[in-house]
């Protein structure tokens, strides 16, 4: 039996009018989500991250497929007895109770009934409100409260009846950028102190990158991949997920040797790449080879295995930003340069080192 | 002065903000002068005349002037005024209950339960749509539909479950009620409607997922948070119920005459002016109270989300 949840060939169409009705907003997922884990469901606006989300917090039916809580069957199981608590991107606090009496509800219900008496809800109350730092707001209305304290009394609204599931809805996406990151900290220390299994919705990949023990990247109701932040960025197994995760230009190429040493790619103009990469692909295949700015380093003409032209530089503070074109019209990549070194000029001829152990391949063609 | 400080250049850009500012004020006076005027001429000076005449008397039909409150005296203790303005609030408070009852459930199902923008298109107009038709006419079906040939007894009597036609369907004050409670719960369902379209669908999702059955959010989060929509679409069905002079004539009994009717008939019938001022500013003065009084309430009742 495994512990947790399991999804198995998850499958959501919505019927009657109105956008994306008829095609399948969710289309054949299956995931596993250990107990304690913290899973982020990735991917853009419409991929169906939410709608699958929304499944397991039993917001929507599935049209096919099962979901599994720790080998049990809850596909038909009402909201209500799921025992799953979610946080809403726009809080969703009730405007008529003080903050104190939001983090109760869940204690309050009929089905809690007699569980806890007055004073053990106060001092729960408190002691979530604490964990989430507001000890100081219990008295107050919702509407009295910043997006970031709102969002922190959902939190605890949510963790106060001692859920092993917390779903999240986009949590911080109405949260300025600054207050993102404060909260991302804060969600991380609660997962750790708390080892709940967090399931998490987003479409920022920073987020998903920072905070999860593995990311699913979803695109048109499908999962693209499934893996730790750490696979999904050095080793994405589709030009999709290459693609929307960090700053990777893909250029094509075909295998010209492939060994279990690592291969070697040769690009259109001619020029050779060797990648550490054991990656499964046959000699002569059309690749695309996947190359992020960080992974790469400008040298003098002759020093690095591959040539272009600085077609234009942006300076970013952190680093220098160089749009290279590559020799004989092979591709555009982008290279991050230190700022202290000598800048090169626009048009400049350059060669490209690329570190062998970061350069990855994608396959099939464009 | 604050505009020369603002500037901070010196008198003279001053003067001339200052002399812009008194143009400004002068052109923004014009444009109040409309309003103004027409609350002068319809509002002050109706209510300047209402008052003038309720401190007079009428002597052979015919008004005289006079500096007397024995009109506002006889309010309240000559019968039927008081009776009949109490009978009147009786009914408007019915109207009002019953509407809101009616309206809630419709208005609930509106905001929550009609996912499709077409077919809430659709509930919207049919809410609205008899307001197209005449008032008289919509009381007029209530006597077609309730009295001793109309449809109801037809239909008992087809059924069998009567010989004879019952008549206490129309001329009583249940039917005054009734007619007032059809024509006017569509301000309940559109006050209420508007209020609990503010909440979010994800606060009723919220509730769920954190166990509350049915019951309890309608209870606890719902029904708190639609309160200022009852009580202001509450104000209007009541208002417009207490006020009402047309279906006490076509639907009501001859004891279910309400203060508008006795009224127009001071006004009208027995050309007593002054006592219908009279009548007329003590319910002014109740509507005031009434307005100030659950516009309190709505304040205190109001979430904000």
């Amino acid at each position: 039996m495994t512990t947790g949840i399991e999804l198995r060939d998850l499958r959501k169409k919505y019927d009657g009018h109105g956008g994306g009705a008829g095609a399948w907003a969710v289309d054949g997922v299956d995931m596993q989500i250990g107990r304690g884990q913290f899973v982020t469901l990735l991917g853009p606006s419409g991929c169906g991250k939410t709608t699958t989300l929304r499944m397991i917090a039993g917001f929507e039916t599935p049209s096919s497929g099962e979901i599994l809580r720790d080998g049990v069957d809850i596909t038909d199981q009402p909201v209500t007895d799921r025992e799953m608590r979610m946080v809403f991107q726009d809080f969703a606090l009730f405007p008529n109770m003080s903050v104190a009496e939001n983090v109760a509800f869940g204690l309050k219900t009929r089905r809690m009934k007699g569980r806890f008496d007055a004073a053990q809800i106060r001092r729960k109350v408190g002691e979530y409100l604490d964990l989430v730092r507001l000890g100081s707001h219990a008295d107050k209305r919702p509407h009295q409260l910043s997006g970031g304290q709102k969002q922190r009394v959902a939190l605890a609204r949510a963790l106060i009846t001692d859920p092993e599931v917390v779903l999240f809805d986009e949590p911080l996406g109405s949260l300025d950028a600054h207050l993102r990151k404060v909260m991302q900290v804060e969600l991380i220390r609660l997962h750790r102190e708390l080892g709940k299994t967090f399931i998490y919705v987003t479409h920022d990949q920073d987020e998903a990158m920072a905070m999860s023990d593995a990311i699913a990247v979803m695109n048109a109701g499908k999962v693209q991949q499934f893996g730790t932040p750490r696979e999904i960025y050095d080793r994405p197994t589709s030009r999709y997920v290459a693609g929307f995760i960090g700053h990777a230009h893909i250029v094509e190429a075909t295998v010209a040797d492939s060994g279990s040493s690592g291969m070697v790619v040769r690009l259109a103009n001619g020029e050779t790449v060797r990648l550490a990469d054991p990656a499964n692909v046959a000699k002569g295949a059309s690749v695309g080879l996947m190359l992020r700015a960080e992974d790469l380093s400008l040298a003098r003409p002759g020093e690095g295995e591959l040539h272009g032209e600085v077609a234009d530089s942006l300076y970013r503070g952190e680093y220098v930003e160089y749009v290279v074109e590559l020799k004989g019209g092979a591709g555009t990549v982008h290279v991050h340069e230190p700022t202290d070194l000598e800048p090169f000029a626009h048009g400049a001829a350059v060669a490209l080192k690329v570190n062998p152990q970061k350069a990855h391949v994608v396959g099939g063609a464009a | 002065m604050t505009q020369a400080t603002l500037t901070g250049a010196g008198a003279a850009p001053g003067l001339v903000l200052r002399s812009a500012r008194r143009i400004e004020r002068r052109r923004m006076l014009m444009w109040l002068i409309p309003p103004i005027a027409w609350f002068t001429v319809f509002m002050l000076v109706p209510y300047g005349l209402l008052f003038y005449y309720s401190l007079g008397h009428a002597e052979d039909m015919r008004f005289v002037p006079g500096l007397s409150l024995a009109n506002f005296v006889k309010v309240f203790t000559a019968e039927p005024y008081l009776g009949v303005i109490l009978k009147s609030a009786r009914i408007g408070l019915m109207t009002a209950v019953f509407s809101a009852i009616i309206a809630w459930p419709l208005a609930f199902a509106l905001a929550f339960h009609t996912r499709s923008a077409a077919t809430k298109f659709a509930i919207y107009l049919m809410v609205i749509v008899p307001w197209w038709a005449s008032y008289l006419v919509k009381a007029y079906a209530w006597k077609t539909i309730l009295g001793t040939n109309g449809i109801l007894n037809a239909t008992l009597q087809g059924l069998g479950l009567t010989n004879e036609p019952v008549r206490l369907f129309l001329y009583n004050e249940f039917s005054v009620v009734l007619t007032l409670t059809y024509i006017f719960t569509p301000f309940a369902v559109l006050s209420i409607y508007a209020q609990l379209e503010r909440v979010p669908t994800s606060m009723i999702e919220a509730a769920k997922n954190l166990g509350a059955g049915g019951w309890e959010i309608f209870r606890r989060i719902v029904l708190p948070i639609s309160i200022p929509g009852v009580i202001a679409g509450g104000v209007i069905t009541f208002s417009l119920a207490f006020g009402d002079f047309v279906a006490p004539v076509l639907v009501g009994g001859s004891d279910s005459l309400m203060i508008s009717n006795i009224v127009i008939n001071l006004l009208g019938v027995a050309f007593d002016w002054p006592m219908a001022a009279a009548i007329g500013l003590v319910i002014i003065t109740l509507g005031l109270g009434l307005i100030s009084l659950t516009g309190w309430l709505e304040e205190k009742t109001q979430v904000r989300l």
